[in-house]
């Protein structure tokens, strides 16, 4: 029963506001305390009064036994009579005073009407403890006996009868005068109690109301109080690189790197010991409570900094995650990493997209859930080999797809962990069909190569008869009159001619022929072959824009087989418009200071197949006799003889036709050939580009 | 915790406990039961006063062993009465009331003179002497004063009128040499201190002072008694006396003197103890013819004993 009365009480003790603890705890010792030694001094007062009355019974009683001694031996009853009646009248609380002689004789006594006989068979002897307490009509009565003794003869003895009612009286005033100067004490212990507690738990709220805060989540908070002087006020130091100056809400204590000379540069726990006899600490450090309140802003503002820290550091996390993701789905690389059991961990986003996948179908699954199953299969035992062997393997694959050959080269990489062991497998794999047409234009480029020089040799061999042939056929006609034969001579000096071009063109192509380099002003070049065809042009009703660039500096080059490429250019975009279009014809510099020119027509356009053959010998989409097949591979060769490029692009993009240009009616997608000439010597780069 | 807790306030109860106290248990008078008592009265005895040169306890101190001694010794019923004044004394022996006293000789005669009392014994002083005399002193360097004559229109400085050594018997020793009290300059008296006279001449503001024999050793310690030379020194008295009433029986009287003459101070530490408190060392006998030369004194000096 009383175990769970004492549980009840625990628990009502412990829902108690801590303030109302310290108050109830307070005052129940103050309570405590104050009443119990308001009673003991009390008691021990109330003591210390009956033994003082006693005592002053006592004295009154031998005083006036010694002073009753004279009239006893002169026998003086009227002396005797005074002396007792001067004490009984002096003081209210004696009762009673009688003397007695040796005999027992009653000499004299305050009674009046007889002598009370009981008094005298009590309290006979003064030896026994003196006094002795009565119990009579006028309440308790101490009984007093003292000898008149002279030297050691007894003489006889007084007997004094004193109220007891009075000291009790007395006693009871000062136990109420003890007890109300308790009960005030303990009343100003209470307030002194109250105003305590409310001083502690004030500053105890505080500090809960800071933590609530920082549950909360606002970290900027202030438990402490803020100081009468701060440390720099204090030090008048002026030292503002100080961490504490102008920190008001820290400590300078719990900061490192301190400037004060006494601080040595130590941090907070080490510095402690000699901030001891710092005065800054002597002004500045209170209580326990002060202390707590100023280490958990401390810890507060700390905790922020980390806190501040760490979301920084997030930030830059996530935006490098960010760039990764970026550079993963940018990147046109296949990447994707598997792991020990081969299942997908991640896969890029060109490599989903490249199989209409989406990230999330194929992540956490294996590639017999993705491909079919005879390249699943082919591709497990592959991937198994890799993770056993850790051999890396890297190879080119083709397929056919709807839209044509199609290139990877794969590289699958073992990834090792950080105990050197094979967690997984990244593959990455490269669309190459771009690389793997360049090669085959490169091996195109080299048999270009091997047909000019062959071509070139032929020409340079069959040149001389040519010419055998050409001068005896002239010889011939000189001499010949018939005019039938005539008519064949001219036939064979005209073909011969014919072929006289031809190996000319040949000898271009292969750059077998002489040229002469001086400074050309492409502009001027180019102005004079316009004006040459302009007029032809215009039969078919072909207009030629120019649009040049002044600022183009001269170049050196071979003026008239610049010339010759831009006539070839010119009259490529006429043959490809035949009536009604325009060619537009552009100088400008180009990047890194190269001179561009382009040739744009509204023509019939070439076919994408055609576009990487057009600058084979030879190669002509005109009828035949139309022409030769060699204007383009002859340009090629001049300009590539210059040092520069040349290019074909169809349809042609709008950049290369004029903004505002007569489109006629039936104009097709258009070619746009594109030169570009080194200023200076030039690098011997040449590339040729197509585009869709 | 909560066991030490507990224990603390044990401890507090049984101190407040202790501190209560025990409450005494009070005897059951009665103070309204009243009788009328009457003073049993005293069985007859001898009475015996010691003339009240001192309070009554002193006289009772110093003469209650006597009394108790010759009361034993005698087989006699011996009581010690105390008058207040040497008149009294005188009275309450006229009246019966003092079987024996003890008075100085100026007493004794007006006793004997007017009652007729008997001197039985006289003590023997500390001094050992049953006489007393007066001397009269001066400055040793007062050259003016150099024996009786000398003191003729001198300054007298005396301890009491009724002092007898030191006044009277100086004053017949004057008058024995025919000078009276008219033929000094003043006569002083120093409010019955020895010591005061001694010191006065001392202090040279008399001329001459008169003294009890014996005096001058008392003041030993506080001057140079050396400077202090002594004049005349008058004839010796007899000194404290012992009388009993002419009432007593002669046998009781010599039973109560033989008792008294047997007080042997030298040998008995009992009676040494008994003389010592009473201030004096032994008896000798004497009857009244002993205090004849106190009678002539008192006429020279004009004296009233009767």
């Amino acid at each position: 029963m009383g175990w769970i009365l004492n549980k009840y009480l625990l628990k009502m003790l412990h829902g108690l506001r801590f303030r109302t603890k310290i108050t109830l705890g307070v005052t129940l010792m103050l309570i405590f305390c104050g009443l119990s030694i308001g009673l003991i001094l009390s008691a021990m007062s109330s003591k210390a009064l009956l033994e003082e009355g006693k005592k002053r019974g006592l004295a009154l009683a031998s005083g006036l036994a010694f002073r009753l001694a004279e009239p006893l031996l002169a026998m003086d009853f009227l002396q005797m009579k005074n002396l007792i009646d001067n004490v009984h009248g002096q003081y209210d609380d004696v009762i009673y005073i009688f003397l007695t002689d040796i005999n027992g004789n009653i000499l004299s006594h305050t009674f009046s009407g007889g002598f009370p006989s009981d008094l005298l068979q009590v309290n006979p002897d003064s030896h026994t403890t003196q006094p002795l307490l009565l119990t009579t009509e006028r309440g308790l009565v101490y009984d007093f006996n003292s000898t008149v003794v002279l030297g050691e003869t007894n003489l006889g003895a007084v007997r004094l009868g004193l109220s007891r009612s009075d000291m009790d009286a007395q006693i009871g005033h000062q136990r109420l005068i003890s007890l109300v100067s308790t009960l005030g004490v303990v009343s100003l212990g209470i307030v002194l109690a109250l105003w305590f507690a409310r001083t502690v738990t004030f500053r105890l709220n505080r500090l809960r109301e800071s933590a609530e805060e920082i549950v909360k989540g606002n970290l900027n908070v202030q438990a402490g109080f803020s100081l009468e002087k701060n440390c720099w006020e204090i030090m008048e130091c002026g030292k503002q690189q100080c961490p504490a100056y102008g920190d008001a809400r820290r400590r300078c204590w719990y900061l490192a790197g301190t400037l004060c000379p006494n601080c040595q540069g130590k941090e907070y726990p080490l510095k402690i010991e000699s901030c001891r006899d710092c005065p800054v600490f002597k002004y500045n450090f209170g209580d326990e409570l002060q202390d707590l309140a100023e280490a958990f802003d401390v810890m507060a503002i700390t905790v922020k900094n980390h806190i501040e820290e760490l979301t920084e550091r997030e930030k830059t996390i996530a935006r490098q995650q960010g760039l990764l993701k970026t550079i993963m789905n940018v990147t046109p690389d296949f990447i994707t990493l598997q792991d020990k059991n081969l299942t997908y961990t991640f896969a890029g986003k060109s490599f989903c997209d490249y199989f209409n996948l989406k990230e999330e179908e194929v992540v956490g699954k294996n590639d017999f859930d993705i491909f079919s199953g005879g390249q699943a299969d082919l591709n497990f035992h592959e991937d198994k080999q890799i993770l056993i062997t850790g051999q890396p393997l890297a190879k080119e694959i083709t397929f056919k797809r709807p839209e044509g050959q199609q290139w990877f080269h794969v590289v699958k990489v073992p990834v090792y962990d950080q105990d050197g062991s094979i967690m997984g497998l990244l593959l990455t794999a490269r669309d190459i069909t771009l690389l793997k047409k360049f090669q085959e234009q490169l091996i195109q480029s080299q048999k270009m190569e091997d047909l000019g020089r062959l071509a070139g040799g032929v020409a340079h061999e069959i040149n001389t008869p040519l010419g055998i042939i050409l001068g005896y056929t002239q010889l011939l006609m000189d001499d010949v009159t018939d005019e039938e034969l005539l008519e064949n001579l001219r036939i064979v000096e005209k073909q011969t001619k014919v072929c006289r071009k031809i190996v000319a063109d040949l000898l271009g192509f292969s750059r077998h022929s002489h040229s002469v380099r001086e400074a050309v002003d492409i502009n001027a070049s180019l102005r004079e072959v316009i004006q040459l065809v302009e007029h032809a042009f215009y039969l078919n009703r072909i207009k030629v824009l120019f649009a040049a660039d002044d600022t183009i500096p001269p170049l050196n080059g071979d003026r008239e087989r610049l010339k010759q490429v831009w006539l070839n250019l010119l009259n490529n975009a006429a043959d490809a418009i035949s009536q009604d279009g325009v060619i537009s014809v552009q100088s400008k510099r180009g990047v890194r200071g190269q001179v561009e020119v382009s040739v744009a027509d509204t023509g019939m356009g070439v076919g994408e197949e055609h576009l990487h053959k057009i600058f084979d010998p030879f190669f002509t989409t005109k009828q035949v006799g139309k022409g030769t097949g060699l204007g383009l591979s002859v340009s090629f060769g001049i300009i590539k003889e210059h040092g520069g490029t040349i290019s074909a692009l169809s349809p042609s993009p709008a950049e290369y036709l004029p903004v505002d240009f007569p489109r006629p009616a039936h104009s097709g997608p258009g070619t746009v050939f594109i030169v570009t000439l080194p200023t200076s010597g030039g690098t011997a780069h040449v590339e040729r580009l197509t585009s869709e | 915790m909560p066991r030490r807790l507990s224990a603390l306030f044990l401890l507090l109860a049984a101190f407040l406990f202790v501190s209560c106290g025990e409450e005494e248990k009070p005897v059951k008078v009665s103070l309204e039961k009243r009788e009328e008592i009457a003073f049993r009265p005293q069985l007859p005895a001898i009475t015996y006063a010691y003339l009240p040169q001192y309070s009554h306890t002193e006289s009772f101190q110093r003469h209650h062993r006597l009394v108790e001694y010759l009361a034993e010794e005698t087989g006699l019923p011996l009581r010690q009465v105390f008058p207040d004044t040497f008149a009294h004394h005188i009275s309450m022996f006229g009246q019966g009331k003092i079987d024996i006293s003890f008075s100085n000789p100026f007493i004794y005669v007006k006793l004997a003179n007017r009652f007729g009392a008997r001197a039985m014994a006289r003590i023997i002083e500390e001094d050992g002497k049953a006489e007393f005399r007066g001397q009269i002193i001066a400055r040793r360097d007062n050259e003016a004063i150099q024996s009786i004559e000398d003191c003729r229109g001198k300054s007298w400085v005396a301890v009491d009128p009724s002092s007898a050594g030191g006044y009277l018997f100086p004053l017949g020793h004057f008058v024995d040499h025919g000078l009276y009290l008219r033929d000094f300059k003043e006569v002083v008296f120093a409010g019955g201190r020895q010591e005061n006279v001694i010191l006065g001449v001392y202090a040279g503001l008399h001329d001459l002072g008169s003294i009890r024999e014996g005096s001058l050793k008392v003041v030993e310690s506080k001057i140079d008694i050396n400077q202090i030379k002594v004049v005349a020194s008058s004839r010796s008295y007899p000194g404290w006396v012992y009388a009993y009433s002419p009432r007593l029986p002669q046998e009781v009287a010599d039973t109560i003197r033989k008792a008294l003459l047997k007080l042997d101070y030298a040998h008995d530490p009992r009676h040494r103890a008994i003389l010592d408190a009473a201030r004096f060392i032994g008896f000798v006998p004497s009857d009244d013819r002993d205090f004849d030369p106190v009678r002539e004194l008192s006429k020279k000096v004009g004296l009233d004993l009767e």
